[in-house]
């Protein structure tokens, strides 16, 4: 407390020093014009500019001079500090901040009922979660506790901003210092804040992560459109603003190293470079980090140890958290090696005092101190472009810099000051002499070992005492002492309980400078005054020890795997050639089934198809007894997807896309390798009767989304019919979203293509105009809903329509017939037999499920056999799964078919390889083994359509993704790894180590009708 | 090659037609002649087959099982014989814990049946709920299952089940075994949602504990001024008549949950679930306490799980010696216990052998039900329930049940989906 009261004491003094200059002045005028000189200390100019014996100079809130001290002179009216053995850094800066910013109570009644339109009153924008006008340096106001806990850190500048919202508006650059908002803001409207997270806005859009996508796509067309003056049909302060802080630089809140590439692939589609806020994982995937071109604000908020102490509840810590626990300190490392431009920033830290052990730990975990310090100084600076202000200490800056016992990242160092905009703030007072070390306590005659440790502003002792028992065993005995030490004067007391004295030793005297010594007068029990002294001696060798072994001259990386889980790889895959042999092949072609054969595999091909072929440096796998199967390929599935499957908010959303929101490191790609399935169309769910585009994958386990999409693939779309886009099992409190009955669907339609229609004239009209009369006239605005719907129209883009009851579908076909569009594929399309006929004519597939039925009203009428004899009408059909469980035995849902009427075992084969392919458009690389096409197949244990059968090799491009023997090698490498890591844990723990408790996190899984996000 | 397909589809439609003129999924009627099945590969349930058997029957029970080339029978000792030679013959297959007959349309409220309201309600029976017309009822039969355990849903203890059989008038005649058990859900000690432990868990368990030793105590008693309900369906489980099902996967929640009825004095026991029952089999075996194993087509509970981790359960607890049978509860449970051989079939690709998989859906499931002194396997004594499939009824590939036999009665194999087939096979073939 007695030092917040010097600093309390300066504050006071020297705050008159930048006071503002419009404000009025109560009293006499205060100008201080002295200069202020730091002599002889180590000045750290910039990251990477040291020198030994240096000076600064500052004036009023600036920095005047700098430079060694032999060639500064002091002006006269100086005041001088003799920093001699001190170290001087420039303050650090935080550009994740939300410091000042007040916190809104969250508003958000319990909802009943759909938010359609924007709470917020005003000319803003139709979505609640964008608002751009939002600026914190209107909002800015100095919180005096948060900036102490700040400047005790080191910490001279934050950039901070309203932390809400999917656009949430603009930052401003503030310093710590106590004194009015006018002293603190240096900048206001520095940066563009982006988030995926809607925050408080109350509007159900978006509902998903690839609806917050959307919406920020959207918003920066609009923005563009809104540039054009004669758009102004309507005015509006978001757009406006959003034109107005084009320039500013933007940076993206991400919570995944996925997040940041999904950020990424918005700004290079509008041509902006994110400065993204990154979550601690992006050593992940540090490549595609790296490619992504962007800087990266990193926390250092590592997660907790898990108390793994009971077996059977840390079996639910699964291995990927584990190794996200082991490798987190190493991240700032990996990021820094990759030349990845970074800051590190204290969001997301649970306690502030944990950032300099974080630093620390990440500093022994390979990140080199030098880029620790740009990372907090330079860098920082530079990415919002104010390296002319803050970041070093150089003429005309702010004088903003730390004063520290010794270099700023080890463990003894202690911050003294932090001098912001010229403003003193003490943190620990440098004058008092640090005392921690051993020292000879020497009383009368008797001597005692003292030790003192603890932190320098509150040192704490004890005294060793040695006894020798009869036996002669040595005890060591350690009696705690009373201390207090305030400014020189120190004072002790003790009860050793000894030979020399059984009651209270008080001591009282002084510290000397340099702490070597202290001296004073005593009182013993027997009241008498004996003089005492301490002297110190040597640091302990324990310590000396411990220093060495800190040191890491060998860093060893622990295995980063791809993805980081279970089943992961060590690196990525690559393509071999195979030849697999004499084994019996359903080709899917003409050939049929072919016994006793070869097929060989080769740069990703399926290069020949024979008997003996003979293939030199080809892996050989033996084929004897087994069934090689082109892969199987699921045209319904919802799983490796982030933040939602369905954007349920409106009745038509095809500007969503989850192409934006694959997650490559789902479990449920794994154990869909582990049942033979090769590729997947990943749709959109069934709550609307338009929904958002599906992405098409091949399970490329390990790889990034990127690479696990099909290039060149045709796209598609999710359609939905009947319950689920009706809300007929949403509860009583959905009955207002329009359509509400199938009649509501048929319209929707009408109404979206009819619109998309009159949408596509108008940029025609427009596109035609000569640049003269473009400019004069009003533009359309781009719609990427009505974009995406027309492409459906221009045959780029096909549909995949959820529907169950024989009507519904009708009617789509009339609709599809009427707009001049065809529907690709009815999917789910249980009622589908009653209307095979219809379907040829209009020219839709089917993929339908093998025997679900009864779990809703429209699927009383679904029947197994609807397979068969939509098969039997000449309908290309195709099983689908629809379910992370079933998608992984899709063969027998095949077989199922030939059970329920008949189908033979081949063609009940292609209704989960070769249909689906055609279905996705894929049939000319994939679904059937032919030379040429994609080596995509299954080698089976057994006739694949039997329950008896198991996967032995899945294989994509020539690439093995699963093979059984080496998920058995992978399942006893990683459980040996996750025992390693509990070891750590355990030991973490004993060591005192803050613990989390393990969770029971059965991941759930999205179907059709899942509303809301899982992750 | 159409035309071809045409005319068999006419003939098969035909065929179906006079079929399905003759019946129209009636219960069958009692059996009145007895009747010899002769050359058909038996399968007995019990781990062993015939593979020439002989198996006849009369009034409902079975007379003779026996390898047909050691037998000699007088030529009018049955009244019909029936030569099903290449054919295979199962016992009927049991579906535990079941909700077949309590929901027709899951999203459909009116059709529910499942769940009362309440927290505890063991004296809620569900065999006055269940519905014999159930179209899902008769597509389970067509693939084999022809028992089924009927069991309450909800609440921490959901009600009392009833075993029935699945061809009948009404709900008396459907019944088996009636009011079997008492079904608790045990407490989660994590939140299945959010994962996180379950601060409540202990509450729960202490308030249910409480429950339970109330009844016993009233058990003790027969006579009452004042009845109370609850209490009253609970006698069962501390004389012995009724067993006790504790729905519950977490290994520590199964100790917990042992440890606190036997304590209590229940004394018959058996673990619906079971996904750690693995771990635990000793403290299983010790207390004679089987289990019902969760659903096998489903996912590992964690992804560090080797992937195929439920299919292989069965071949762990075989061989930890567990008395355990395969139940199907989850998503879409009523209409999914058509696929129940299936679940037997998949724990034969991951390691047990045939015989002893089907015991897991026949005999076993007897046992833990105690109907297995007549019913479950095809053995003489027993209710003469079972079927003929051309093929392996374990396999999806060659299941096709052509006669199913319950008490010795021949059901109809016909349902609503088989007649939605024909009539629309007949829509396309009369364009």
């Amino acid at each position: 407390m007695r030092y917040a009261f010097l600093g309390w004491l300066f504050v006071a003094l020297f705050s008159t020093v930048s006071a503002q200059e419009t404000f009025m002045v109560n009293g006499t005028h205060n100008k201080n014009q002295n200069y202020y000189v730091f002599k002889n200390a180590i000045i750290f100019i910039d990251y990477q500019t040291k020198i030994e014996n240096a000076t600064l100079i500052i004036k009023e809130d600036k920095i005047v001079e700098v430079g060694p001290s032999n060639t500064i002179k002091a002006p006269k009216n100086s005041v001088v500090f003799d920093l001699k053995g001190k170290y001087i850094y420039p303050s650090l800066i935080d550009l994740y901040s939300d410091y000042g910013i007040p916190t809104e109570e969250s508003n958000r009644k319990p909802q009943f009922s759909q938010q359609f339109e924007s709470d917020k009153k005003g000319a803003y924008n139709w979505n609640q979660a964008v608002h751009p006008e939002v600026e914190a340096g209107q909002l800015f106001e100095v919180n005096e506790k948060k900036a102490d806990e700040l400047r005790k850190l080191g910490f001279g500048t934050v950039l901070t901003h309203k932390q809400d919202g999917i656009i949430r508006g603009t930052s401003a650059l503030v310093t710590l210092v106590n004194d009015k908002a006018n002293v603190a803001m240096v900048f206001d409207k520095v940066s563009n804040h982006l988030s995926f997270n809607k925050g408080t806005s109350t509007q159900d859009y978006p509902g998903s992560l690839m609806g917050s996508i959307a919406l920020i796509r959207q918003t920066y067309y609009d923005t563009d459109w809104y540039s054009n003056k004669q758009n102004r049909s309507e005015y509006n302060i978001s757009l406006a603003k959003m034109n107005e802080n084009k320039i500013l630089p933007s940076i993206f809140e991400t919570h995944s190293k996925l997040d940041v590439l999904r950020a990424d692939k918005i700004g290079d589609e509008f041509k902006i470079q994110y400065i993204f806020k990154g979550s601690g994982d992006e050593y992940e995937r540090i490549s595609e980090i790296k490619a992504t071109g962007g800087k990266l604000i990193i926390p250092v908020n590592y997660p907790e140890t898990y108390d793994v102490s009971d077996v059977f509840a840390s079996n639910m810590v699964s291995f990927g958290e584990m190794k996200n626990w082991e490798l987190a300190p190493f991240n700032l490392g990996i990021v820094a090696k990759n030349q990845i431009d970074f800051t590190i920033t204290t969001s997301g830290l649970k306690e502030l005092k944990t950032f300099y052990p974080n630093v620390r730990k990440a500093i022994k975990s390979g990140l080199p101190e030098k880029e620790a310090l740009k990372s907090l100084t330079y860098s920082p600076a530079q990415f919002i472009g104010v390296y002319n202000v803050v970041g070093s200490l150089e003429k005309g800056k702010l004088a903003n810099f730390i004063i520290s016992s010794g270099n700023l990242f080890d463990e003894k160092n202690t911050i003294y000051e932090n001098w912001i905009k010229g403003i003193r703030y003490e943190i620990n007072d440098y004058n008092m002499p640090d005392i921690r070390g051993n020292y000879n306590l020497k009383i009368d005659s008797k001597i005692y070992s003292l030790v003192v440790k603890g932190e320098f502003d509150k040192p704490s002792a004890e005294i060793e005492t040695i006894t020798k028992s009869d036996s002669g065993k040595i005890d060591t005995n350690k009696i705690s002492v009373n201390l207090k030490l305030q400014n020189n004067s120190i004072s002790l007391s003790f009860n050793p309980n000894d030979d020399f004295s059984k009651n209270t030793i008080r001591l009282s005297g002084y510290v000397n400078h340099n702490a070597v010594v202290w001296e004073g007068k005593a009182q013993l029990s027997d009241a008498e005054w004996k003089n005492w002294s301490a002297i110190k001696g040597e640091n302990s060798k324990d310590e000396k020890n411990k220093k060495d072994t800190s040191q890491t001259d060998s860093l060893v990386v622990p295995a980063i795997y791809f993805p980081n889980m279970s089943f992961g790889f060590d690196s990525i895959p690559k393509a071999k050639t195979i030849l697999i042999k004499n084994t019996t092949v359903w080709t899917n072609e003409t050939d049929g089934i072919l016994k006793n054969t070869d097929v060989l595999l080769k740069d990703g091909k399926i290069a020949q198809i024979g008997k003996e072929i003979v293939a030199e440096g080809a892996e050989i796998i033996d084929g004897k007894d087994k069934h090689l199967t082109p892969g199987i390929i699921d045209e319904h599935s919802h799983i490796a997807i982030s933040g939602g499957v369905n954007e349920c908010t409106q009745a038509v959303t095809a500007e969503a896309s989850i192409a934006d929101v694959i997650d490559c490191d789902d479990i449920n790609i794994y154990r869909q390798l582990a049942g033979g399935v090769v590729a997947a169309q990943l749709l959109h769910g069934s709550c609307n009767p338009v929904g958002g585009q599906s992405a098409i994958i091949k399970l490329k386990w390990g790889n990034n989304p990127e690479e696990m999409k099909i290039k060149n693939s045709d796209k598609f779309i999710k359609f939905a019919l009947g319950e689920n886009v009706k809300q007929s099992n949403w509860g009583p409190y959905s009955r207002s979203r329009f359509p509400q009955t199938r009649m509501g669907v048929e319209q929707v339609y009408y109404d979206a293509f009819i619109r998309a229609k009159e949408y596509q004239e108008k940029w025609d009209n427009y596109t035609k105009l000569s640049q003269k009369l473009k400019s004069e006239r009003e533009s359309p605005r781009i719609d990427l809903e009505l974009k995406t719907l027309n492409e459906i129209l221009k045959k780029e883009r096909f549909i995949s329509c959820h529907s169950y009851v024989q009507s519904e579908i009708n009617m789509l076909m009339h609709v599809a017939d009427s707009m001049g569009f065809k529907v690709n594929t009815f999917t789910h399309i249980l009622e589908g037999y009653k209307l095979a006929d219809k379907l040829k004519m209009h020219g839709s597939g089917g993929s339908t499920f093998s025997d679900w039925w009864a779990y809703k009203f429209e699927v009383n009428d679904a029947i197994p056999y609807n397979a068969a004899i939509l098969h039997n009408q000449g309908i290309t059909t195709a099983i689908n799964s629809d379910d992370a469980e079933m998608g992984r035995r899709l063969n027998q849902e095949a077989a199922k078919i030939v059970k329920y009427g008949g189908v033979s075992e081949e063609d009940a084969l292609k209704m989960v390889t070769l249909n689906p392919a055609k279905l996705l458009h894929l049939d000319s690389t994939m679904g059937s083994i032919k030379v040429g096409k994609s080596a995509d197949i299954v080698l089976w244990t057994e006739n694949p359509l039997s329950i008896y059968a198991t996967v032995d090799k899945t294989i994509i491009e020539g690439v093995v993704y699963f093979d059984r023997a080496i998920d058995e090698q992978m399942q006893s490498k990683f459980a040996k790894e996750k025992s390693a890591i509990v070891e750590q844990m355990l030991k973490n723990k004993k060591e005192g180590a803050v613990t989390q408790k393990p969770k029971n996190k059965r991941k759930q899984t999205y179907h059709c009708d899942t509303v809301g996000s899982l992750d | 090659m159409k035309n071809l397909y045409k005319i068999v589809v006419f003939v098969i439609v035909i065929l179906i037609q006079i079929k399905s003129e003759a019946q129209t999924e009636s219960p069958a009627p009692k059996q009145a002649k007895s009747v010899l099945l002769l050359g058909g590969f038996a399968h007995i349930g019990n781990g062993t087959v015939i593979e020439n058997s002989a198996i006849g029957f009369v009034g409902g029970k079975l007379t003779l099982v026996a390898d047909a080339r050691t037998i000699k029978l007088q030529a009018n000792a049955f009244d019909t014989t029936i030569n099903i030679h290449g054919k295979h013959v199962y016992p009927g297959f049991i579906a535990p814990n079941s909700t077949l007959g309590l929901i027709e349309i899951d999203a459909v409220k009116a059709s529910d049946d499942q769940a009362e309201v309440g927290s505890y309600t063991p004296h809620v029976r569900s065999i006055i709920a269940y519905n014999t017309e159930s179209k899902i009822t008769t597509t389970v039969r067509s693939n084999g299952v022809l028992m089924a355990q009927v069991t309450p849903r909800g609440n921490v203890i959901s009600g009392t089940s009833s075993v029935v059989q699945l061809d009948a008038w009404n709900w008396e005649d459907a019944a088996y075994k009636l009011d079997d058990g008492i079904h608790v859900n045990w407490h989660k000690m994590y939140n299945s949602w959010t994962g996180k432990p379950n601060e409540k868990y202990q509450d729960g368990v202490n308030e249910l504990k409480r429950f339970f030793t109330d009844a016993s105590a009233y058990s003790k008693e027969k006579n009452y001024s004042t009845k109370n309900l609850r209490f009253e369906s609970m006698r069962g489980l501390f004389d012995g008549k009724q067993t006790l099902f504790i729905h519950t996967n977490f290994s520590k929640e199964i100790i917990d949950a042992i440890y606190c009825f036997k304590e209590i004095g229940v004394k018959k026991m058996v673990i619906v679930g079971g996904y750690d029952a693995w771990l635990v089999a000793d403290l299983l075996k010790d207390n004679n306490v089987a289990v019902m194993l969760k659903r096998v087509h489903d996912l590992p509970s964690g992804e560090d799980e080797d992937v195929y981790f439920p299919y292989k359960m069965a071949k762990k607890l075989f061989d930890l010696g567990v008395l355990f049978c395969l139940e199907n509860s989850g998503d879409m449970e009523a209409m999914g216990t058509r696929n129940l051989p299936f679940y037997a079939g998949t724990t034969v690709a991951y390691g047990l052998n045939k015989e002893e998989a089907l015991k897991l859906i026949t005999l076993n499931t007897a046992k833990i039900l105690e109907i297995d002194s007549t019913c479950g396997s095809i053995e003489p004594g027993k209710d003469a329930t079972f079927f003929i499939s051309t093929g392996d009824a374990l396999d999806m590939r060659t299941n096709n049940v052509e006669q199913a036999y319950i008490q010795g009665r021949n059901i109809d194999l016909e349902n609503h989906q088989k007649q939605l087939y024909k009539k629309y096979s007949g829509k396309y073939l009369n364009k």
